[in-house]
């Protein structure tokens, strides 16, 4: 997040004008009729990537819960509307950022929420525009890094999870440095040819 | 707890090892050795100690006050790697805008500043007690223990001298002179096993004070460490060894006293500016007119007391990024030392250089103490920063931030009365909310 980006309104005025195309069913098996994997190969290659026959394979149902699966992918969708914009074209995110967004993120927002309401609700709009800005390094425009920080920690189950767990961990690393450097091997030191 | 053998202490002793360690230790006229310790090195460590000194001793870049190449990735990876600064959100955008740490900083917990990288299960650490109240417990390595010898030969190398120590002989004997000491023997790997020898020169830790002098005498090390109050006490004895080099540190070496080492052990004095935090920095050299940095990869700056760096030139806080130390990575440490700096032809210099000096007290009972003790007496107790002075009439004035708890501050009183005797006058007044102290003064002439 430590570079500025779009400013944030653009981007919710983007996802609240999200065409009937991006929100339609997608096509799984005989139903639906958005081919996501299609969608998701385009916008890579409006974005300077080619993805590979088996990076699109995580846009089609795995077949184990068919609800499940037309969300993640109806949110697939709606990222690649929002990805699709002047803004997301000219900063050029790389393809593990992309495919970060496309599959890990929206994986997470889908398990949480109704995909539709990222086009409909105003804090949802907001977590996924944030989301995506800040998994391509960026944050809104006239913001400072702890603000977006906290903003999109506010809005975000799985950033909020993230962050406590990134803190547990970090707590527990500090513990062991602190037991291992309390042990008498570590007290009785090492030879060096000066003291200081 | 799991106890420490010889085979962790010296992972790859030879017989002629061992026997180095058993003439250093079962000597005639050895000290009582009151510690344990060694250098740890396993076989691989040992060619990483030994590709290091390659390195430093073929660097031949030049400074520049410009950031250096390494820079850039080594700020990013203390953002990644190091808890400390990751809290901190992202790497800003230009090194100017880190904010600095300090001493105070480390002292709190050092527990953030040890990269996720480093292995805890060899983890050793160095204490300190330092001149600016904030006792410091600082985490290394065997590895980087040992990569000070590159530095020290660096420095060494100026003088014309090439450290050649090896099987069967003794490379350095460290030498203290304080009441209570950490004291050990050891062998360097790197040098052969030649023998490593702390040593205290107070006569409590010997059993004759004779032997001090006929033990090192005997031992005839290439090279002695020590600072200028052990060194002061190695010219009452009556030695004739010839060392390569004797090597200062600690705190700053006085001309006079440089002069009378040179003249009595005929041989280049150095004086080293060196510490826990950072290794050996800069070695004075009268030629360069300061003292000549030795790490090309620490990044010295120097900062106002705005915290911004000041022109080439001016005096302010020294201030490192970089080191050797990869436990221990530092990104804008404040030393709490001060100079200016210059580039002058191949050396980067610092000139001017201010800080740790060296305080003696007295006692009622007429013995002089050097202010490390005075550190070491204190240091345990719960005090955030202390000042001791001493008066031309020998009472004390000990000087405790204004919110010390009571019986922190009877506990601190009671521990300079442990030093200086019962009878010890000592008024305990308030200090100054002042960014930096000089802690230890004296109106007395030690």
């Amino acid at each position: 997040m430590n570079q500025e980006g779009p400013p944030l309104e653009s981007l919710l005025h983007r996802l609240a004008e999200t065409p009937e195309d991006f929100l339609a069913e997608p096509s799984i098996g005989k139903t639906g009729r958005v081919h996501v994997a299609a969608v998701a190969a385009d916008l890579s290659r409006l974005l300077g990537h080619s993805l590979s026959a088996d990076e699109l394979r995580a846009f089609e149902a795995s077949g184990k819960n068919l609800q499940r699966d037309a969300n993640f992918l109806r949110v697939v969708s709606i990222l690649c509307w929002l990805l699709s914009d002047g803004w997301f074209r000219s900063a050029r995110p790389t393809r593990e950022q992309l495919s970060s967004v496309l599959v890990t993120s929206a994986h997470e927002l889908s398990a949480q929420t109704p995909s539709l309401k990222f086009a409909t609700d105003a804090e949802r709009r907001e977590e996924m525009a944030r989301l995506a800005l800040s998994r391509f390094g960026y944050r809104p425009l006239g913001e400072t890094v702890a603000q977006a920080q906290d903003r999109l920690m506010t809005l975000n189950a799985a950033e909020r999870a993230r962050v406590l767990n990134a803190a547990k961990v970090a707590e527990e690393r500090a513990r062991a440095v602190r037991e291992a450097l309390a042990k008498k091997a570590a007290a009785e030191s090492a030879d060096k040819y000066s003291r200081e | 707890m799991t106890e420490q053998t010889d085979q962790d202490r010296f992972p790859t002793l030879s017989p002629g090892g061992a026997a180095m360690l058993k003439r250093l230790r079962e000597h005639p006229f050895a000290p009582i050795f009151r510690n344990e310790s060694g250098n740890r090195l396993r076989a691989a460590d040992l060619l990483r100690v030994q590709e290091f000194e390659r390195i430093v001793l073929a660097d031949q870049s030049l400074p520049s006050h410009e950031p250096p190449t390494w820079l850039a990735e080594f700020v990013a990876n203390c953002y990644r790697d190091v808890p400390y600064y990751r809290a901190r959100g992202a790497c800003p955008e230009t090194f100017e805008q880190i904010a600095p740490v300090s001493r105070a900083d480390l002292s709190r917990d050092i527990a953030p500043f040890v990269p996720d990288s480093a292995p805890l299960d060899r983890l050793i650490n160095f204490r300190t007690s330092g001149t600016t109240g904030h006792p410091l417990l600082l985490a290394s390595h065997p590895v980087v223990a040992a990569n000070y010898l590159a530095f020290h030969k660096r420095a060494l190398r100026r003088f014309g001298v090439e450290l050649s120590a090896n099987a069967g002989q003794v490379g350095v004997v460290l030498v203290g002179f304080q009441r209570k000491c950490f004291t050990y023997v050891s062998v360097t790997p790197s040098m052969g096993e030649s023998g490593l020898a702390k040593i205290n020169l107070h006569p409590n830790d010997w059993r004759a004070p004779g032997h001090r002098a006929a033990y090192l005498q005997d031992l005839a090390p290439e090279v002695l460490t020590g600072d200028p109050v052990s060194f002061a006490e190695l010219l009452n004895l009556p030695l004739t060894l010839r060392p390569r080099a004797l090597l200062s540190t600690s705190m700053t070496l006085l001309p006079g006293l440089r002069s009378r080492l040179q003249a009595r052990f005929q041989c280049p004095v150095l004086d080293l500016y060196s510490m826990n935090e950072a290794g050996p920095i800069a070695v004075f050299d009268a030629a360069a007119g300061g003292h000549v940095a030795l790490q090309t990869r620490l990044r010295i700056e120097i900062l106002g007391q705005d915290l911004q760096p000041v022109q080439p030139g001016e005096r302010g806080e020294i201030t490192v990024t970089g080191g050797f130390n990869f436990c221990l990575p530092l990104l804008r440490y404040r030393t709490g030392d001060y100079a200016s700096l210059r580039i002058t032809g191949t050396d980067l210099v610092l000139d001017g250089l201010q800080g740790r000096p060296p305080v003696q007290f007295l006692t009622s009972a007429g013995e002089w103490l050097n202010n490390i003790e005075l550190t070491h007496a204190l240091q345990p107790l719960a005090l955030s920063r202390f000042r001791v002075h001493q008066r031309k009439d020998a009472a004390l004035e000990l000087y405790l931030p204004s919110d010390t708890s009571a019986s922190d501050a009877n506990l601190a009183l009671g521990a300079l009365r442990g030093l200086f005797g019962a009878s010890q006058t000592i008024d305990q007044l308030a200090l100054a909310a002042e960014d930096k102290i000089v802690q230890y003064t004296s109106d007395l002439p030690a």
